[in-house]
């Protein structure tokens, strides 16, 4: 046993031993990568004003709840699933859908109708429709579990980008749909970035309110032996199907809630922000951030973001090639995460 | 219980097929000429899948864990390709010749011969030689190994130049041995030795014939650009399982590690390949039989007949090394009990890396084919991956007759199922497929022992 005293003395003798020292920096791990993210948020923050913060905080956001819905399954119920994406895309089309107030005629493209209806009335249908199609879904998803389980949630994710792509009457397949409206609260419409931001930021806390509660209940504990041993609890008489679709399903509504969100503040949706890669991506920021934690997903979509807008002030590096940059550094980091975290930074649960 | 499911889901078999018989054949019988373009379609694009599947079964069913590397290394074929072909065919419109590209492949192969001639070559010399002398000696030829893969993807239009001494030499060589191993067993003295002194030279004149007809016939250069990137793809592939899957299987059991791993070499390789190349579509440059020929109505391009050849070939090959030959034995062993193998005395590193080598390599050749026929682009990857898992969960997942029968099942039930809806939906049908097999008939057509 160590008093206080040799323990100092012991770190100014780690300065002299390397492997000590990177041993002592993994343990202290959590700690370092909660700092350097939020120092980095901040001085990105003081850096570009105001202005970029606020565009940067909604796609935080946006990105935040996709990842703490996906880590509910991935993380707390162990099921790898690389469809989500499917769930972002059909929540955002219902919204677009219902919303939009294009008037293609004039613009002599493929016409699908138009509903214009407000947006506080289409978001829960698009929650709802992509809750529906995740119960269906996972109906038949639920006797797969390990490699096949990602195999067949890869086919979902092909299948919904399939259908956003060629369902030309519905969504007007690769011309995508466009003038969707921002959100409107009687005659005050959320038109400007900080009130949308605000908005956002508020579906955020509700989404982390709600995994909060579940993680925390005795449902989130039956979903964590679920993880852990699914023949133990079913012994117990626990029916882990049942399990495993509720939360599929809340994961998929929050997902739609996002695509919801996503639709109003890009105002145009099309098939490409619904691609396989993105879905990959998605997995990728929940393992960087931590598995089974509500705040390492906040960490990772923040640390995702970070790394996005950062690669654009890099002088050496084009700006087309940004996206496929970030991909590329994200992949490198997934690996070595594999490598000595299998955490991820913040995790409780190794893969 | 058990034997009442079993009996539904073959009703369901039963019922199913005859369904889509009885569609296929009223089909026919309304336009048999449409019917045979399509048949003859499934069967081409069956072939690439079946080439995917072969090759995704033999490491599949070796390490039972996905590697997504897999559907990178089909991409990585196709842009070999276009790398180095584009230079010359496309006069100079997409050209690409990328320095960090050239080095950083010449250090892979350079690091991935030195350890294939450290696994190989040194245990048996190192009791003749000094080890210092060795290691400079195995060093030096794996650096040169680099320096060489250099020059090839620095002066691709120069290809048939650099390549046909190796390639007289290699088939030389390879030949010589060959008639030696056949030899041996018939004869022995000093009647092998003249034996084998005679061959050696009819291989060496066969070697120099194949040399001098290489190097004086540049339009070689497309199939040595094919060879090129195969072996760029199965050593990427080495590389990766001894650098990275080797540490990873020592520290963790779980498929899921190597499998997320992966996932992030496909990202990041699939992001290279946009910055590289842009991630528009690109063509290929044509292959011997790109004219279409009318057949029965239909119009068929040689090409496509090479690729079943391929296919069919492929297949072979892999059956007899898995079958007949002692390396076969140990990729089976292994698949089997890896431990157990190891007890008994199987480099299972080496073996593993070599199974992954050849898979890369079948990966590749697959997504060149695929490349020929339509186009290329740096997504290609991950569906050409995913058609060939397909395939071989509908063959029977780990049975490599299966994983050729599922990959032509595929691609003729995508073909005829797009008779009557449009050709985007052919993703959709082969994923309804899979979830209908995993569903019903988890083991598949033809279920591994």
């Amino acid at each position: 046993m160590q008093t206080d005293t040799e323990h100092r003395t012991s770190l100014l003798r780690l300065a002299g031993n390397p492997r000590e020292l990177l041993a002592a920096a993994r343990s202290n791990l959590e700690l370092w990568a909660n700092l350097l993210i939020i120092a980095w948020a901040l001085g990105f923050m003081l850096w570009q004003g105001v202005g970029f913060a606020i565009s940067v905080g909604t796609v935080f956001a946006i990105w935040a709840i996709l990842s703490v819905s996906l880590n509910l399954v991935v993380g707390f119920t162990g099921l790898l699933s690389v469809g989500h994406v499917g769930f972002f895309g059909i929540g955002a089309y219902t919204v677009a859908i219902l919303t939009s107030q294009a008037e293609y005629e004039q613009l002599r493209t493929e016409a699908i109708p138009t509903f214009g209806w407000p947006f506080f009335a289409a978001l829960p249908v698009g929650v709802l429709l992509a809750g529906l199609v995740a119960l269906a879904v996972g109906v038949v998803f639920n006797r797969f579990r390990d490699d096949i389980y990602v195999l067949v949630s890869f086919g979902f994710a092909i299948i919904s980008f399939n259908v956003f792509l060629n369902w030309r009457g519905l969504t007007r397949g690769a011309f995508g749909i466009h003038d969707i409206p921002r959100p409107q609260v009687g005659g005050w419409a959320l038109s400007g970035e900080l009130e949308f931001l605000a908005f956002v930021l508020a579906a955020l806390g509700l989404i982390v309110l709600i995994s909060w509660f579940i993680v925390t209940s005795s449902f989130g504990r039956v979903l964590t032996t679920i993880r852990e041993d699914e023949e133990a609890i079913a012994v117990f008489g626990y029916r882990t199907t049942h399990y495993k679709l509720a939360v599929w399903t809340i994961s998929a509504m929050m997902a739609g809630l996002a695509g919801g969100l996503f639709a109003s503040w890009t105002s145009f949706v099309d098939p490409n922000s619904f691609i396989l890669l993105e879905s990959m991506l998605l997995v990728a920021i929940v393992i960087l951030g931590g598995l089974a934690t509500i705040w390492g997903s906040l960490l990772g979509a923040m640390a995702f973001v970070l790394l996005e807008e950062g690669m654009r002030f890099l002088p050496f590096l084009p700006t087309i090639h940004v996206g496929q940059a970030r991909l590329v550094v994200l992949g490198i980091l997934l690996v070595l995460l594999m490598l000595f975290r299998p955490q991820g930074l913040v995790g409780r649960y190794k893969l | 219980m058990i034997a009442q499911r079993i009996s539904l889901n073959n009703l369901l078999a039963v019922v199913l097929t005859l369904a889509a018989a009885a569609y296929v054949g009223w089909k026919v019988s309304q336009a048999p000429n449409q019917a045979i373009q399509f048949a003859f379609n499934g069967l081409s694009v069956g072939a690439v899948y079946a080439l995917l599947a072969i090759g995704f079964t033999l490491v599949y069913s070796t390490v039972w864990f996905f590697d997504l590397y897999y559907g990178a290394a089909a991409a990585l074929g196709a842009y070999g390709v276009f790398y180095l072909r584009s230079q010359e065919t496309l006069g100079g419109l997409y050209a690409v010749n990328n320095i960090v590209v050239n080095v950083l492949f010449a250090a892979v192969t350079a690091g991935v011969v030195a350890w294939a001639l450290h696994a190989s070559v040194y245990p048996r010399l190192r009791s003749r030689l000094q080890p210092t002398v060795l290691r400079g000696m195995l060093g030096l030829l794996a650096a040169g190994a680099g320096v060489y893969t250099g020059v090839v993807l620095t002066f691709p239009q120069e290809l048939h130049v650099i390549l046909s001494p190796v390639l007289g030499i290699g088939i030389a060589v390879g030949a010589t041995w060959f008639l030696y191993q056949a030899f041996q067993g018939l004869v022995a003295g000093r009647v092998l030795l003249a034996l084998v002194a005679v061959s050696g030279v009819a291989a060496a004149a066969l070697g120099a014939y194949c040399g001098y007809f290489v190097f004086n016939a540049p339009e070689s250069k497309l199939y040595l650009s094919w060879g090129v990137s195969c072996m760029l793809a199965g050593v990427v592939g080495l590389a990766l399982y001894r650098g990275l899957y080797v540490y990873m299987r020592e520290r963790s059991r779980s498929p899921l590690i190597m499998l997320v791993a992966s996932l992030g070499i496909l990202l990041a390789m699939t992001a290279f390949t946009s910055i590289v190349f842009e991630s528009t579509p690109r063509p290929l440059p044509e292959a011997l039989g790109s004219e279409p020929w009318t057949f029965a109505g239909a119009t068929i391009k040689g090409f496509n007949v090479f690729t079943v050849g391929v296919a069919l070939a492929g297949f072979l090959f892999l059956l007899y090394l898995l079958q007949y030959t002692s390396f076969g034995m140990a990729v089976r062993a292994i698949g089997d009990d890896e431990e157990v193998s190891k007890v008994v005395g199987i480099n299972t590193t080496t073996v593993i890396a070599a199974v992954f080598f050849i898979g890369a390599v079948y990966a590749a050749l697959a997504g060149i084919l695929s490349g020929h026929d339509t186009a290329i682009q740096p997504r290609m990857g991950l569906l050409l991956l995913l058609k060939g898992w397909i395939a071989s969960v509908v063959g029977g997942i780990g049975n490599l007759h299966g994983a050729i029968l599922g990959g032509f099942v595929l691609g003729m039930i995508e073909q005829f199922g797009i008779w009557d809806l449009a050709g985007e939906w052919r993703d959709v049908i082969s994923f309804v497929l899979l979830i209908l097999f995993l569903s019903f008939w988890p083991r598949g057509l033809l279920p591994r022992k």
